[in-house]
């Protein structure tokens, strides 16, 4: 039987991606030579050895959650800078912890944790719809297909656990896989979709959820007989990328085999939650209420985490309220209160919130300004995205917007820079960490992004 | 026109288009204006405005009261105040306290109550009106202009000459001469043909979606060493001829045209009658329907004139095109709703048929093209005029919905009779008894209003109660006719009785009108007058327009959807963005030939299809080659042929092809269809009943029907009690063989998640046992089948023009694990045992099944090893088939099988 490193070496060394990399050949070789999701040494000292991002498609109002706005009360009804009448949070906002930043009652749980929070209330990105701001908050461009950040993420820095996917993706919209996509860089650097968007979570009994990942199991062959099997399956693969020199498609494929054989093993352990205690499972708030599924997908970040998954995606949707904001928002924010302040506390009490950064965010924040009485429209210009644990301060505040929440004035956080922020607290220089790809060397950051230096602790 | 008797259901339905809504202000009396600000005006500040106004920046269940638009508008369940209607009056309903209990903890003094009681009878006049503000545009006249002359997209395609070319022995048309002066240019030189079993390969996926048999590539093989062009002549004819070409080409167009079987969102409904409408594509496909009358169809089809109830009943159909888009049901406001349903429209209708957004002006001028929120509000008009229908049938006895949806409708009735087999019949006896039943239940629901017994939550939940087991009544009532025979219905659309035109509103909101436009059409693409008179809406000649000869991307947006589906790539990589955020074509001259071609030909999709598979750019090998990859690493000027990652349809249906198992009969409708109309929730369609949470009605369980005609569960096989299928049907559509087995063993529809061997859960709309084409298997928005979804399959909510193309690791769990993946291998192996008894023997053919070509010297090796390390049953019959079934699951699984080269 092949073991996973002898086989990548083999499969490895025939790789036209590195032939065609563009790379010396001795670092060809090199490179060749290990398994492309081994642990590697980052650039320099790391802060966080992982990322746990929490997305929240729709775009979460900033006005109305981790922004407080005062003037935006005083101004309530006065016509707003692009029109419509300015709106004042439904919420009512209040210090919170000892650093006393202000949270409004959206997030009371998480408000009650904002002492491990750097709040960056300057974000901007540039694209004012969905499915491009979504794009830009992932992989840096909407214009392009280009890898995602945690691609990078994992080309970067390999991970720790070969028999689970370095970089996950729960509960990912269907329709979104450019989104946490490898695009040129191998395949194998890709994001693994864990789960559906809208299937299952509520129905299933409390703990254990084992089949969440379909067909993850072969009721006919035993281990060995699949692994005879594989090795078939690798062959003509292997077969296949020589005839063709050149096939990154055909090389993904074989990498996929390798680990989805690894995670029949793996998967179902990770997955299965029956093994949890019950005020751990009330922690993230798997009661069978509102909070449950959201819960439940808190819950597996933190296992895959513990696990040595090096970068973990979670999806909460629904946050796009030009209308019935005053409804919706809230009904999304209890979703997810509980179980994101849930995972930050399980976090500590692990010891795990010190090298994992927990990162909270959307595609863009909400109009200051009313759509409809009761709604927001898009403001990419100014919104809040935080983050936790992995070497960034705690009760902290960084970057402002206007009077209202328009636009960020103060120490803009550009999504470049915010993604050059990132890999630095992973260890790595956003302008080092390149891939050469027909003929040139592509960037996360492409030629911009500066460190929000201020936020390191 | 056709005369035939007919009858649509024109039920009313609770929509109030914005433009009769928001009437000029009639001149107050001075009276009306004294008892306004005295009685009525201070006790809506100091009772409501709290909960209902923009002041407090709280504007519960939708609802505004401190404007009059917006009080006309209403919320959640209808208008708060309909002028001189008492009973329609939301508002009056609440502070009386019937269904609504307003304000929260008490009651109005009895002379406040009688004072808006006075108010709305006199008419409710409302002296508060909403300054109208004109909105200017910023792009002027002069912008339309100069985007008109300037940009590529709206200038008319012309007739090029194709260019010189140097070396003039390749190229065998056309399109060959464009690509390959491109490529001279550049200083490269296209790849050398593909062979020949690689370009059947290709062909037969690219046009019927299935992969070529052994027999058919020798004979190809042998035809192309005489002539490869007479070779693929002669089978691109064959392949265009087959109702295959349809259901592959007809996907396609389902995929942009966000094709889906519910409404998706929060509260995903089904839509029952949705499979007409892909039935329809696919047959459009298959007939070569002009391109240009296949979009007035689908655009205007309830307006074109018609000679006969057939034909009547395609148009019909087709308009299903404009309804099925997904819906926010959970959308409280009614004018809202219609206001984002039309909005979809739009969308829709111009980025699938023109590749423009126009919807981005919905807000806003467009920001990066010549499109002003006039345009937007242009088109607004035309689709406002018409009635949408995509919900449930609804009788005479009016028009109810479950709880849970805040928004529904009616559905169309169609002119001919095409009922399924689970349809219900009613006796006379029955029909009475429902609508006695109706009328006691709306009896005893106003005794209970009136008496007051209820209050607060629990008159809510009463009311909940009262309208599922109401709508449940009336949808079996309306579906069939007066003898109780099943009515069959589509969705669709049809006008209203007077066309409007829409007001802009700023910001898209509802609430904030400004000038009325006229309806239209974009301007950037328009040259003259759009022909719509006063008592049209302009539908008809929309559709006409955009399947006009002289509209400049209609065509090109299409021929540019061909050319990705053969070539790989799009022309405009933008498949659905012709505006200048989009790409530029990378063949322009090209991209215009085929145009011009496709208008020429009489809009015949075929036609281009076969323009450019019978192209020597078609049959280029995919050859790598380093040099030129560095310089055009996306292979834009198409050096070389695009390997493709066969989509999830093929993929399944090959295995079904190969395997022997494959059921090429059309399935009759779909399990969404059986279901009936109901919410989808966790991968099952609930029952109605369940969906609703309401009450059965007078314990008159489905089952016991004294006609015995109960509903077919999905049990496949086992439906001998239910009635012969009736009706006529379009010739061709079915086989005229009685009842259809609809294929597929699992327990669908009425049952949960079951679990199978292994402790695997199984979803009943994953269909794992069916045979049929993947084209039919069910398409629940959010939901759909685990086959197609691995596999990277259009999002059914979306506009997919060009869909994603991934290698997953759920994708190889898929290959090695899923049980219709171990069930094809299986009857592949079953199936090859019966014809070669040597191993080697079985190997060759295991390998010419499944990829077209005999294994090579080192795949050889591999298999004998395999063959030997098999630690296989010990029986020497049982050995033999897992042996060579897990040998054939390998074959599919490995990355051959899902490429095309």
């Amino acid at each position: 039987m092949f073991s996973r490193r002898q086989m990548l070496q083999t499969a490895s060394a025939g790789f036209g991606y590195l032939a065609f990399a563009g790379l010396s050949s001795a670092q060809a070789a090199d490179e060749a030579a290990r398994d492309p999701l081994a642990a590697k040494k980052p650039h320099f000292e790391p802060r966080a050895k992982r990322v746990i991002f929490l997305c929240m498609g729709g775009g979460p109002s900033h006005v109305d959650s981790f922004d407080y706005k005062p003037a935006l009360k005083r101004d309530h009804g006065k016509p707003g800078r692009y029109g419509g009448s300015l709106l004042k949070s439904p919420w009512e906002f209040r210090k919170r912890g000892q650093s006393g930043l202000w949270i409004s009652d959206l997030f009371p749980e998480v408000g009650k944790l904002v002492d491990d929070l750097t709040l960056i209330r300057s974000m901007q990105c540039d694209q004012p719809v969905h499915a491009g701001a979504m794009t830009q908050i992932h992989t840096g461009t909407a214009q392009f297909i280009r890898p995602s950040l945690g691609a990078w993420t994992l080309y970067g820095l390999g991970t720790e656990n070969d028999s689970l996917p370095g970089f996950v993706s729960l509960a990912a919209p269907s329709g979104s896989s450019r989104n946490y996509g490898s695009a040129f860089l191998p395949a194998i650097f890709g994001g693994t979709k864990i789960g559906r968007a809208s299937r299952g979570g509520q129905q299933r009994s409390r703990g254990g959820s084992s089949e969440s990942v379909p067909d993850i199991r072969n009721g006919a062959l035993s281990t060995q007989q699949q692994r005879t099997q594989l090795d078939l399956i690798q062959a003509l693969n292997r077969e296949k990328v020589r005839r063709d020199e050149y096939q990154p498609g055909v090389e993904g494929i074989i990498e996929s085999y390798e680990l989805a054989f690894r995670m029949q093993d793996a998967m179902p352990a990770l997955m299965d939650t029956s093994e949890e205690t019950e005020s751990t499972l009330d922690m993230y708030g798997i009661n069978g209420g509102p909070t449950d599924g959201f819960g439940k997908q808190c819950l597996l970040a933190r296992r895959f985490a513990e696990a040595g998954v090096r970068f973990i995606e979670v999806t909460h949707q629904g946050w796009d309220q030009h209308a019935n904001l005053s409804v919706d928002h809230k009904a999304r924010a209890e979703g997810c209160d509980l179980p994101i302040a849930g995972l930050l506390k399980d976090l500590k009490q692990r010891d795990m919130l010190k090298d994992t950064l927990v990162i909270w965010g959307g595609e863009f924040g909400r109009t200051p300004a009313a759509q409809g009485g009761d709604g927001r429209n898009h403001n990419n210009k100014g919104y809040t995205t935080w983050m936790a644990g992995g070497g960034v301060k705690g009760g902290f505040s960084y970057g402002a917007t206007d009077e209202h929440g328009y636009e960020a004035v103060e120490n803009k956080c550009h999504i470049h820079d915010w993604h050059a922020t990132i890999l630095h607290l992973l260890g790595l220089d956003h302008e080092q960490l390149t891939y050469r790809y027909a003929g040139r060397d592509f960037r996360l950051t492409d030629v911009h992004g500066n460190i929000a230096k201020d936020i390191l602790a | 026109m056709n005369s035939a008797p007919f009858k649509l259901l024109t039920i009313y339905l609770a929509f109030l288009c914005l433009s009769s809504n928001l009437k000029a202000q009639e001149k107050l009396t001075p009276e009306q204006l004294s008892f306004f600000e005295t009685k009525i005006r201070p006790v809506l500040i100091r009772e409501c405005y709290g909960c209902h106004s923009n002041k407090s920046g709280n504007v519960r269940g939708g609802l505004r009261l401190d404007t009059k638009e917006l009080m006309l508008i209403g919320g959640a369940t209808g208008p708060a105040i309909v002028p001189g209607d008492l009973e329609e009056s939301w508002l009056y309903n609440a502070i009386t306290h019937q269904d609504y209990v307003m304000p929260p903890k008490r009651k109005l003094p009895q002379n406040v109550i009688d004072d808006f009681k006075t108010w709305i009878e006199m008419g409710a006049p409302d002296p508060r009106v909403n300054t109208v503000t004109k909105i200017n545009s910023r792009i002027t006249k002069d912008d339309i202009q100069q985007a008109k002359d300037s940009f590529w997209a709206y200038q008319k395609p012309e007739k090029k000459t194709p260019p010189a070319v140097e070396d003039a022995s390749w190229p065998r048309s056309d399109v060959d001469r464009f690509v390959l002066a491109k490529l001279e240019k550049a200083d490269l030189k296209p790849a050398a043909d593909a062979e020949a079993w690689k370009v059947l390969r290709r062909l037969t996926f690219d046009l019927v979606g299935l992969p070529p048999t052994p027999e058919q590539i020798n004979s190809f093989t042998a035809a192309w060493k005489r002539s490869p062009e007479r070779a693929i002549t002669s089978v691109v004819d064959r392949l265009l001829e087959t109702d295959q070409y349809g259901e592959r080409w007809g996907r396609h167009w389902l995929d942009v045209a966000r094709y889906g079987e519910s409404t998706g969102r929060e509260v995903n409904m089904t839509y029952p009658q949705a499979w007409r409408y892909r039935d329809y594509v696919v047959d459009s496909f298959n007939d070569d329907k002009p391109f240009d009358r296949f979009i007035q169809e689908q655009v205007a089809g309830d307006l074109l004139p018609v000679k006969t109830d057939e034909q009547w009943t395609e148009n019909l159909i087709a308009t299903t095109f404009l309804a099925i888009g997904s819906k926010n049901l959970n959308e409280q406001n009614r004018v809202q709703f219609a206001a984002d349903v039309v909005d979809e429209q739009i969308d829709a209708t111009t980025r699938v048929f023109m590749g423009m957004s126009v919807a981005c002006a919905r807000c806003h001028d467009h920001k990066f093209d010549a499109i002003p929120q006039a345009d937007y509000y242009a088109m607004a008009g035309i689709f406002q005029s018409m009635q949408t229908y995509f919900g449930n049938p609804q009788s005479e006895l009016g028009s109810y919905s479950g709880a849970q949806e805040k928004q529904s409708s009616t559905l169309l009735i169609l002119p001919t009779d095409d009922a399924n087999s689970f349809d219900v019949t009613l006796t006379k006896t029955e029909i009475q008894e429902i609508r006695d039943e109706m009328i006691s239940k709306r009896r005893e629901m106003a005794q209970s209003r009136r008496s007051g017994g209820n209050s607060g939550g629990n008159a809510q939940r009463e009311r909940a109660i009262f309208q599922n087991s109401m709508a449940k009544l009336s949808a079996k009532l309306a579906s069939v006719d007066e003898n109780g025979k099943p009515l069959s219905f589509s969705m669709g659309v049809q006008e209203r009785d007077e066309p409007s035109n829409a007001k802009i509103l700023v910001r898209g909101e509802i609430d904030q009108p400004a000038q009325t436009v006229a309806r239209g059409f974009p301007q950037v693409i328009t040259n003259g007058p759009t022909g719509i008179r006063s008592k049209s809406s302009g539908r008809l000649e929309l559709a006409r327009w955009i399947g006009s000869d002289e509209n400049p991307l209609t065509a090109r947006v299409m021929v540019n959807r061909i050319w990705q589906h053969l070539i790989g790539k799009g022309i405009v990589t933008s498949t659905e963005n012709f505006g200048t955020t989009g790409q530029m074509p990378s063949h322009p001259e090209l991209l215009d030939h085929l145009a011009v071609q496709f208008v020429k030909s009489g809009w015949s999709v075929k036609s281009v299809i076969r323009e450019i598979v019978t192209s020597r750019v078609y049959r280029m090998s995919t050859t790598f080659n380093e040099s030129y990859h560095e310089d055009d690493p996306d292979n834009a000027l198409a050096w070389r042929a695009n390997p493709r990652r066969l989509d999830a349809e093929a993929i399944r249906d090959a295995m079904l092809s190969i395997s022997g198992e494959l059921d090429l009969e059309r399935p009759r409708a779909s399990v969404v269809a059986q279901a009936g109309y109901t919410r989808v929730q966790n991968g099952q369609l609930g029952s109605p009943d369940r969906g609703m949470g309401g009450a059965r009605p007078g314990g008159g369980q489905q089952g016991d029907r004294s006609t015995g005609n109960s509903r077919p569960q999905f049990s496949g096989g086992n439906q001998q009690g239910n009635r012969p299928q009736q009706g006529r049907r379009r010739p061709g559509q079915l086989q005229q063989n009685g009842q259809r087995r609809f294929p597929g063993r699992r327990p669908g529809g009425q049952t949960g998640s079951q679990r199978g061997p292994g402790g695997r859960v199984q979803n009943p709309l994953d269909m794992e046992n069916a045979k049929f084409r993947s084209v039919y298997l069910p398409i629940v928005r959010d939901e759909e089948p685990r086959s197609l979804d691995v596999f990277d399959f259009a999002d059914s909510s979306s506009i997919i023009g060009t869909r994603e193309s991934s290698n997953t690791a759920n994708q190889s769990l898929y290959m090695m694990n899923n049980p219709f993946v171990i069930q094809q291998s299986e009857a592949l192996a079953q199936r090859i045992r019966q014809s070669s008894t040597s191993s080697t023997a079985q190997v060759q053919q295991a390998f010419l099944l499944i990829y077209g070509r005999p294994p090579t010297t080192g795949e050889r090796a591999a298999t004998s090893a395999f063959i030997r390390n098999f630690v296989a049953p010990t029986s020497l019959r049982e050995r033999g088939q897992a042996t060579l079934s897990a040998l054939c699951q390998s074959l599919f699984a490995s990355a051959e099988f899902r490429y095309s080269d």
